[in-house]
């Protein structure tokens, strides 16, 4: 019954190991989430730091409106099962689930021996903390065994009962307390598979039943797509996507994701993709096969893949490869594929071929692929076969960072431009462009982030479809005919609007000369110092960032955040990278010491380009400034970076 | 046919020898072993005193005057006072003794902090030494303390030492699944009352066998009393038994056998709490 915030939280152990890496998220009331990943990819460390059973090396925690990183996991109002179920052997199972409420107090007001209430001399009931009495601890534990069908068991000791059972015990001594949140360590992967799938759905029956948050974590992904309302992808500490099962499975953020969900594993191949009018030719490596797609199939693809020079990861699941004939025949995109062998699963065949026709098919390589298709169909083992590719649901991921490069949301829109006399033509339209801008005549290309469009403004544009994406609404416009992205806070309705470009983030090629975005983040190393003083006899100690000799006092919730984050006099030893946007400095009479270097005129705002150092920093300002210049920084917008182990802190 | 009957026979004949190999061997061992014992019952039960009286190896005539005397001629000698100070001392040391070694090794199993490691070796190191190595210093510190001739000062010492040996107790301890304990913090317990209620009920067997071994070893130290214990008052009976004079030899032995009984029965009284399994149930295995 409550919702939990994790912001930039880390888990770092005394060896230097990373366990858990920023983990940011919101979770719902009433949300079921599910961390899924392989072992050791820091999941079950993230439960346990929600729990209080492991410590949070930086970063903030939050359970309802309470910031609980310190606090101690009794006081945090949350229930746990174990993967082992961890029962109190000695006890029975009526005292195991009677436990949690033997050690807690209620509220209530002072009774004489009838129970009637005792008031004090205004007339008022005086309240005290009291325990459970017999009668209520009775009836909550046989609720709670209700629910979970262990009735007749209570009386039994843990030894005496199934994995089965012991496991509703476990659930039974956690929903008795009624938890703001129920936290579920692997709780199945001790079951026998039949077990598991008949506990699997009595979860999900529970969580509808207790109205309450569940976290749950696991390491199969059968459990998580059938369970989860959302679920949290890990590996090697990252975060590497977080969304509903529908979604993961459809629009995968990466590769390790696309080929994690789902079974069989997502086919990957390699190749390169060229844009070629309003075409896009996809050729794969190893292999003869090419096809052709559309290019408005591939609008979100990021402009630089297109050339046909970078290789990229192609991906199709089985089931969007299909070798039923008719399908072929009314496919464009075919490629040839020699079959190996197949598996028969009943409902339905697995057939393993490869499009490489010197591969064996056995071995997970490139060009091996897996195809479902209809039940029991036989297909002749070292014959070469037509497959058709659903192009709908192609998946392309960068070959090194394996990121999806055809995000949901893209991150530019990419088009044709004209320069001339400091004005730009885009899709139609003319604006003026500001001085910072500048560059010569001539055409080219801009890029425009999608974050750079906002409403309002000059442009005359018809929205064309909204689509919700986490939280935010991806905006489809139509500008003179050419297609352009937006981002939304809110639902944009179809019909007419006005756009207008924030001309910071643009990204201008003309004549050989490009003019990138203005940076956000004004990065500066220093360190943390403290100094004593003593005014009027009594010990102050203040804090300081020291930055290029520059002190800058820190605001208290930062340095407490800082001590946390580091043990003993650590923390006056590290190194740290201070950053601030461009609205987080200020010129001032006193603070960095900077050269100014360069006004931009965005024509609403100034910016100064200034050097500290070897750092560039861009400040906002009121008016052009050149020469030495002092920038104040807003010690409260400050967020600060450990170097060393690179832990987020603030 | 006859070749494979043979080899049964030459099989079953080896099983045999084997056998009776066996059986001889542990004979001689036993004998060994209860012989020393045996003789010094039927030394206890020697009707005359002085050991020169004997028949040879074994004693001329028997009767239960040893006994006798022990527990009546308490002018000389005081046994009975000489069993209750014993009795005292080591059902103190093994209180006080047992509640620190068990606590000490509940730390050790259960909590993370600075120097642990260096704790840990620095004790086993120390264990490698013979507790009375240090009986010089001992003795200075305990004049310091005042506390010579006193029973206290025993008390002090044993039960000081008992803690060193935690590292059975440690062991039994980490068998313990962790995740209990987690269970019962996340329940609302705090390290206290999880040590109370759940590790506690689930050490009987070591809780016995630390209880044990902390009253056995005052029960039959000898060098400390000796060292520590001036006044014949004050005397343990291991002390005692060796003030004897030459001629007692029968109620030396009579002593010695009367001293073994509390051990035995406390041995009796506990061994049905050192029960395996006590933790089954709790986590898959």
């Amino acid at each position: 019954m409550a919702n939990l915030s994790l912001k930039h939280i880390y888990k770092v152990y005394p060896n230097g190991a990373k366990a858990v890496n920023d983990f940011n998220m919101q979770i719902a009331d009433k949300e079921f989430i599910v961390f899924v990943g392989p072992s050791g990819c820091g999941k079950s460390t993230t439960l346990r730091m929600i729990a209080g059973l492991e410590e949070i090396t930086a970063g903030e925690l939050m359970i309802g409106d309470t910031v609980v990183n310190g606090m101690e996991p009794k006081d945090r109002d949350i229930a746990m099962v174990f993967q082992n179920y961890a029962l109190y052997p000695h006890m029975t199972i009526f005292e195991n689930i009677a436990f949690g409420l033997r050690m807690r107090k209620i509220p209530d007001v002072k009774r004489d021996k009838e129970g009637n209430p005792v008031l004090d001399k205004d007339g008022r009931e005086i309240p005290v903390m009291r325990r459970y009495n017999k009668q209520e601890l009775t009836a909550k534990v046989n609720e709670a065994a209700e629910i979970l069908g262990i009735t007749e068991y209570l009386k039994r000791k843990p030894k005496e009962m199934s994995g089965g059972q012991r496991q509703r015990v476990a659930l039974g001594r956690a929903i008795v307390r009624h938890p703001k949140v129920m936290l579920l360590d692997e709780p199945l992967s001790n079951l026998d598979a039949k077990l598991r799938t008949q506990m699997r759905s009595e979860i999900v029956k529970l969580h509808k039943k207790l109205q309450t948050t569940f976290i749950y974590v696991t390491h199969d992904q059968v459990e998580a797509m059938t369970m989860g309302t959302r679920i949290v992808v890990m590996k090697d500490g990252f975060v590497k996507q977080i969304d509903t099962p529908k979604n993961l499975y459809r629009y995968p953020a990466n590769k390790f994701v696309a080929g994690f969900i789902g079974t069989p594993q997502m086919n990957f191949f390699q190749g390169t993709l060229k844009k070629e009018g309003d075409e896009v030719v996809i050729a794969f490596k190893w292999s003869d096969a090419k096809i052709t797609v559309p290019y408005s199939m591939l609008m979100k693809t990021t402009p630089q893949y297109l050339d046909g020079t970078k290789t990229v990861y192609i991906g199709f699941r089985a089931e969007d490869v299909s070798l039923d004939e008719e399908q072929v025949k009314a496919s464009k995109a075919k490629i040839k594929v020699r079959i190996s062998h197949s598996e028969e699963l009943g409902t339905e065949t697995l057939v393993y071929g490869d499009i490489n026709m010197n591969g064996d098919g056995f071995e997970e390589t490139n060009t091996r692929v897996i195809i479902k298709s209809a039940g029991f169909k036989e297909y002749q083992p070292d014959a070469v076969y037509e497959a058709a590719l659903n192009l709908e649901a192609i998946h392309l991921f960068d070959l090194d960072t394996e990121e999806s490069i055809m995000p949901r949301i893209p991150e530019y829109n990419y088009l044709d431009c004209t320069v001339r006399e400091g004005n730009l033509t885009f899709l139609g339209n003319t604006v003026s462009l500001p001085d910072a801008v500048a560059c010569g005549d001539g055409k080219g290309e801009l890029l425009i982030p999608v974050s750079a469009v906002g409403f309002g403004g000059a442009v005359k544009a018809n929205v064309i479809g909204c689509e919700e994406i986490n939280g935010r609404f991806l905006v489809s416009l139509d500008v003179n005919g050419g297609r352009l992205y937006a981002l939304s806070d809110e639902v944009r309705e179809k019909g007419e609007t006005t756009i207008g470009l924030d001309f910071k983030k643009l990204i201008v090629k003309v004549g050989g000369t490009e003019v990138s975005p203005m940076p956000l983040v004004n990065a500066l190393s220093g360190t943390f110092v403290a100094e004593k003083r003593k005014i009027d006899g009594a010990k102050e100690t203040h804090y300081y960032f020291s930055i290029n000799g520059t002190k800058v006092e820190v605001p208290a919730e930062v340095y407490r955040k800082m001590f946390a984050a580091t043990s003993g006099r650590k923390v006056y030893n590290s190194v740290y990278r201070y950053e601030w946007d461009p609205y987080g400095l200020a010129v001032a009479e006193s603070g960095i010491e900077a050269e100014a270097v360069e006004t931009l005129d965005y024509g609403e705002e100034k910016f100064l380009k200034c050097k500290a150092g070897e750092e560039t920093l861009y400040v906002k300002c009121e008016r052009p400034m050149s020469g030495k210049v002092y920038l104040a920084p807003d010690a409260g917008k400050v967020s600060v970076v450990e170097s060393e182990r690179q832990i987020r802190i603030v | 046919m006859n070749q494979a009957k043979m080899k049964v026979a030459k099989a079953k004949t080896q099983k045999v020898l084997n056998i009776l190999i066996t059986y001889c061997i542990l004979v001689v061992v036993a004998f060994v072993f209860f012989f020393p014992c045996m003789w010094l019952v039927l030394a206890s039960f020697s009707k005359s005193g002085s050991i020169y009286s004997f028949d040879g190896f074994f004693p001329a005539e028997y009767g239960f005057d040893a006994f006798r005397t022990l527990f009546t001629d308490t002018v000389m000698y005081d046994y009975p006072k000489w069993f209750l100070n014993t009795l005292f001392i080591a059902s103190m040391s093994c209180i006080i003794g047992t509640v620190l070694t068990i606590l000490t090794a509940y730390c050790m199993s259960r909590f993370r902090f600075k120097s642990r490691k260096a704790m840990m070796k620095t004790t086993l190191v120390l264990g490698m030494f013979p507790s009375f190595m240090g009986t010089i210093a001992v003795y200075l510190m305990m004049t310091q303390f005042n506390l010579i001739n006193q029973h206290w000062g025993l008390i002090l010492i044993y039960s000081a030492q008992a803690p060193m040996g935690y590292m059975v107790q440690k062991g039994f301890f980490d068998t313990i699944p962790y995740s209990i304990d987690e269970a019962a913090r996340i329940d609302g317990a705090s390290n206290f009352t999880v040590f109370v209620k759940f590790i506690l009920p689930l050490s009987k067997p070591i809780l016995v066998y630390t209880a044990l071994t902390a009253f056995t070893w005052p029960w039959s130290d000898f060098i400390l009393p000796k060292m520590l214990l001036i006044d014949k008052n004050l005397y343990t009976v291991a002390v005692g038994l060796m003030s004897l004079g030459e001629t007692e030899f029968a109620r030396f032995a009579a002593g010695s056998i009367f001293i073994a009984i509390p051990i035995i029965v406390l041995y009796f009284c506990l061994v049905k709490y050192m029960i395996n399994g006590m933790a089954a149930g709790a986590v898959k295995e």
